[in-house]
């Protein structure tokens, strides 16, 4: 059960990253999406599809992005994810958090002792 | 909306929808774009593929995600099922019939209990209104009244009420009114405000000063059509002028109990009478204060009414102070409670009948379950699925449960007792709904539980190997169809010994002899008050002349008139005392009821004269008071004397028994006979309008008919009228009629509980009948092996039946149990019989154990024509 222990603790962290993928980058199918991050992490995220897409759905269905088929630039037919602006506030609202989460922890476990 | 919630909803939208082909063609896209990126790279395609992971487990998770997982598990087992049902559509629509029935007859039972003893009395925060009488049924006099108002600090308002029937004259048709003189303190202690206008202002309830009424919106609408303007117009009630100030909401009714049928209310004002205490008139209504408990309300009442029996002895005993609602709905909770169990019962053989016939066909899937099981589905899996089946059973049942329940509640007013409390209240509501949809999940469960468990517990591999079906049958399985066979005449027995107890009761009722002649008989009462008949001098002179002119019409046999009809009419119970014997305290004076008759009277009810004579046309003023008394009365108060020519006084007027009459039901059909006198009308003060008080400005016509009267009603009528038309005639009923409401309630519980009762027998019957030709055709090899060794068909026969029977009389045996262990619930409810009838339990075991052996005996005549041959290749 280790793989869903690792979902778990990756679902509200993958939404954020996706999210925040979309923001910057504009729409993008999922498999780029994948790539991206993959790249941003220096391979340290590899995202198989099964955890990709129901995150993807998920989102979908909370509002936060919606997807559409559209054409790649080799004229091969693909679905394309944008963020909302539902998404982007959430984005922005999830951020704030993760900024202020960021602070305490590292005051707590790197300044507190010294 | 919420991204959670909307995230679900989505989810559940999509439950009901197939996928999409575009969500594998994503998944697809992705895989090859990730292999052509690793081609590029220089590696290997199928660690590209290794990265993304398989396409069906993506596909699972990304369904998952899409979907509720449970109710598309749901959903594809109801499918299954509904699929499966559709090929065995008798079996179907059997045990949808049996479940809707059932259902059906608890959400219409249900939904009058709902509204009869559940719903709150809509007054506010009603569960702290009480109400404060003798013996918790009769009135209080006006002084009892205002010193336990004074004295006591448990209530927060005390108000009281006095009947009051005002003719309204002045508007067309006159019109005799049901109405109530109420304290000022009522509505605030009820807390309901007029729909318009106004209630009494303190003050009004001065004597002089009680001149306003407040009408209920349906008088309201009857009289007035609905016009605001008529506020403030004045309206003439037994010749004085009131004026309009209020109307109640159409939902108000006062009183809940007593005089239900009071339609417009007005101060009550004591003047002179608040040093009454011995004319009990008022019902006294409260609202206990904050924080007290009715039994500190009752201990503070006790406490002060004892003070005050010792300062004026025989006053105040036996007060009770009874929650209002107690007080309502008292009489039928017993009567409710026991149709809500017998329904239940009803309900329980139906689910009984539906799941042994699913553990037939669980037997016939046995197979099915065992490949299942094989290929992998779990125990819960496969329980899960036989509930679906059984809850799509149950679910269809309900809907048409439902619509039954619709029809059969207008069924259960239609038959139901008028005088029934808050049965207009009757309706289908949110908490009626939700019981139906909680008796529905249950039924389901407990329908698809027994065959489910089992299925899943027997050794499913076994059944594999075994082949088609077993040489005989399994032993367990057997047994619990077995037991719930039983089980259904079990409860079926209960039904119909409660049924049966009912009919005889109900027979007992009806040959009671009420003294008199009820055959034949009409009644009316006219009134009076404010006409030109209410003139003493006319009145005695009316009353006469109409009586003669009634007596002249054809088909009339004889006619008179009566204070009040017995049985129907009001009730009056007056003190007396009795020449030459010491007087006793006040509270314990002999009393009887007050009956005041004109010359006929026992004629024309045909009340057979004991001894003495009966009141004749010249018992009038000139002539010495002449009293008529019943047996009761005789022997209660002149035991081994003879009563004839002794004397008696109301108050300071005296009067000489002159003849003894049989007794007759006055007051309650199945009570006790009370003691009653009869005072001759054309010597009574009071009711030729001599003197104001006691009240009486009416005469109630008795007539007895040649044929129907009914028939009779409208000459009558039109003989009284052409006096006057301004006389107000109401209650035209004939002697039968009154019966009949006396009898309704008991009518209703019989016929109901027999309904419930046959449908149980019904039930019962097509158990035993299904579970006897199911082991019959399950045990076709084995009677032909029988047959063919050289059993002859009439062993085989009985070998049948007495399995059938077995199951009959076990369940009778537990059935017997089952109703002595109720009986005295059932006591409660009976008249003239015993809840513990022996009559009543052969007959019932009788009549049960031969529709067992009936409804076995057609599977068993198909056992002895079972072809030993054939039988013995079908294997």
């Amino acid at each position: 059960m280790a793989n869903r222990d690792k979902a778990d603790v990756l679902q509200g962290t993958l939404d954020l990253m996706i999210l925040q993928t979309l923001s910057t980058m504009g729409p993008l199918h999922g498999y780029a999406v994948a790539e991206r991050l993959e790249q941003v992490s220096n391979g340290a995220l590899q995202l198989n599809m099964g955890t990709l897409y129901p995150g993807l759905l998920r989102l979908e269905q909370r509002g936060s992005i919606r997807a559409q088929w559209n054409r790649t630039e080799n004229n091969r037919r693909a679905r394309y994810y944008s963020i909302t602006p539902a998404g982007r506030r959430r984005l922005d609202a999830e951020k704030a958090e993760w900024l202020r989460m960021a602070s305490i922890m590292s005051a707590l476990l790197f300044e507190g002792g010294q | 909306m919420n991204p959670r919630l909307r995230e679900y909803w989505g989810r559940f939208l999509a439950t009901f929808k197939r996928r999409s082909a575009d969500r594998d063609e994503e998944l697809r896209f992705h895989l090859e774009m990730a292999e052509q990126a690793a081609v590029r790279r220089g590696a290997p395609a199928r660690e590209a593929r290794l990265r993304a992971g398989g396409l069906s487990q993506a596909s699972d998770a990304l369904d998952d995600q899409r979907m509720i997982g449970w109710l598309r598990d749901f959903l594809r087992d109801t499918r299954h099922s509904v699929r499966l049902l559709a090929r065995s559509p008798v079996f179907a629509a059997a045990a949808v019939f049996s479940l809707a029935l059932g259902i059906g007859a608890n959400t219409a039972i249900f939904s009058v209990v709902n509204a009869v003893l559940l719903r709150p009395l809509a007054y506010k925060d009603s569960d702290r209104l009480v109400t404060i009488l003798h013996r918790s049924n009769f009135p209080v006099a006006p002084a009892n009244y205002l010193d336990w108002r004074t004295h006591s600090h448990s209530f927060e308002r005390m108000g009281a009420a006095e009947w009051w029937q005002p003719n309204l004259v002045g508007m067309d048709p006159p019109e005799h009114l049901f109405g109530l003189h109420l304290t000022e303190s009522l509505l605030p202690l009820l807390g309901v405000d007029p729909l318009i206008g106004r209630w009494f202002l303190p003050g009004e309830d001065q004597a002089g000063s009680e001149r306003e009424v407040v009408l209920s919106y349906g008088l309201w609408q009857r009289r007035f059509h609905g016009d605001r303007g008529i506020f403030g117009s004045p309206l003439t009630l037994d010749g004085e002028s009131y004026t309009i100030v209020g109307v109640m909401p159409p939902e108000f009714k006062f009183a809940p109990f007593w005089d239900t049928r009071a339609e417009l209310w007005a101060p009550l004002a004591f003047g002179e009478r608040v040093h009454d205490r011995a004319a009990n008139s008022l019902r006294v209504f409260a609202r206990l204060a904050p924080g007290v408990s009715v039994t500190q309300a009752r201990a503070e009442i006790a406490a002060i009414t004892a003070r005050l029996d010792q300062q004026y002895p025989g006053t105040n005993r036996e007060v009770t102070v009874t929650p209002l609602k107690e007080k309502v709905v008292g009489n039928v909770e017993l009567p409710l409670l026991v149709l809500m169990a017998a329904v239940g019962l009803v309900l329980l053989i139906a689910c009984a009948n539906v799941a042994h016939m699913l553990l037939a066909r669980a037997a016939n899937r046995h197979k099915e379950m065992a490949l299942r099981t094989a290929l992998g589905a779990g125990r819960a899996r496969v329980v899960r699925q036989f509930l679906a089946e059984s809850l799509f059973l149950g679910g269809t049942g309900c809907v048409a449960g439902f619509l039954l329940a619709l029809w059969g509640t207008r069924a259960l007013i239609a038959l139901s007792p008028a005088d029934l409390p808050r049965l207009d209240t009757v309706r289908i509501d949110l908490r009626v709904v939700l019981f139906t949809v909680g008796i529905t999940v249950l039924t389901g469960l407990a329908c698809g539980l027994a065959p489910a468990l089992q299925i899943s517990a027997s050794n499913l591999a076994g059944a594999l190997k075994e082949g088609e079906r077993g040489s005989s049958e399994r032993l367990g399985r057997n047994r619990i169809r077995s037991v719930l066979v039983a089980s259904e005449f079990a409860l079926a027995m209960m039904l119909l010994i409660g049924a049966v107890l009912m009919i005889r009761s109900f027979g007992a009722l009806q040959s009671i002899d009420p003294g008199f002649d009820p055959r034949n008989v009409l009644s009316m009462i006219v009134s009076v008050a404010s006409t030109q008949e209410a003139e003493p001098a006319r009145r005695e002179i009316f009353y006469r002349q109409v009586i003669d002119r009634i007596r002249t019409l054809p088909g009339v046999r004889a006619a008179s008139g009566i204070n009040h009809l017995p049985l129907d009419g009001d009730l009056w119970v007056i003190p007396f005392t009795i020449e030459g014997r010491p007087k006793p305290l006040p509270g314990a004076l002999p009393n009887a009821v007050y009956r005041i008759a004109m010359p006929g009277y026992f004629e024309a009810m045909r009340l057979p004269l004991l001894r003495g004579r009966g009141i004749q046309p010249s018992d009038d003023m000139r002539a010495p008071g002449v009293v008529v008394i019943n047996e009761r009365a005789a022997r209660r108060y002149w035991p081994g004397e003879n009563p004839i020519g002794k004397r008696i006084a109301f108050g300071p007027n005296w009067f000489t028994i002159v003849g003894i009459v049989k007794d007759s039901k006055e007051g309650d059909w199945a009570g006790d006979i009370a003691s009653a006198v009869y005072l001759a009308a054309l010597q009574n003060r009071s009711f030729l309008g001599e003197q104001k008080f006691p009240e009486s400005s009416y005469i109630t016509l008795v007539v007895r008919t040649a044929g129907d009267p009914a028939a009779m009603a409208a000459a009558v009528q039109n003989a009284v009228r052409s006096f006057d038309r301004n006389l107000p005639i109401s209650d035209v009923v004939t002697m039968d009629q009154v019966i009949a409401t006396k009898n309704a309630q008991p009518r209703f519980e019989m016929l109901v509980l027999g309904i419930f009762a046959a449908i149980a027998l019904l039930l019962a019957a097509v158990g035993i009948f299904g579970i006897m030709s199911y082991s019959v055709s399950r045990r076709t090899h084995e009677i032909g092996i029988r047959l063919s060794l050289g059993a002859d068909r009439g062993s085989v026969l009985r070998m049948v039946v007495s399995q059938g029977m077995s199951l009959a009389l076990g369940g009778s045996i537990a059935g017997l149990a089952g109703s002595l262990a109720l009986s005295h619930v059932m006591q409660g409810l009976l008249y003239g019989v015993r809840a513990f009838d022996p009559l009543t339990f052969a007959a019932v075991t009788a009549a049960l154990c031969l529709v067992a052996l009936l409804s076995s005996g057609i599977p068993a005549m198909r056992a002895t024509r079972i072809d030993p041959t054939t039988a013995l290749r079908a294997e």
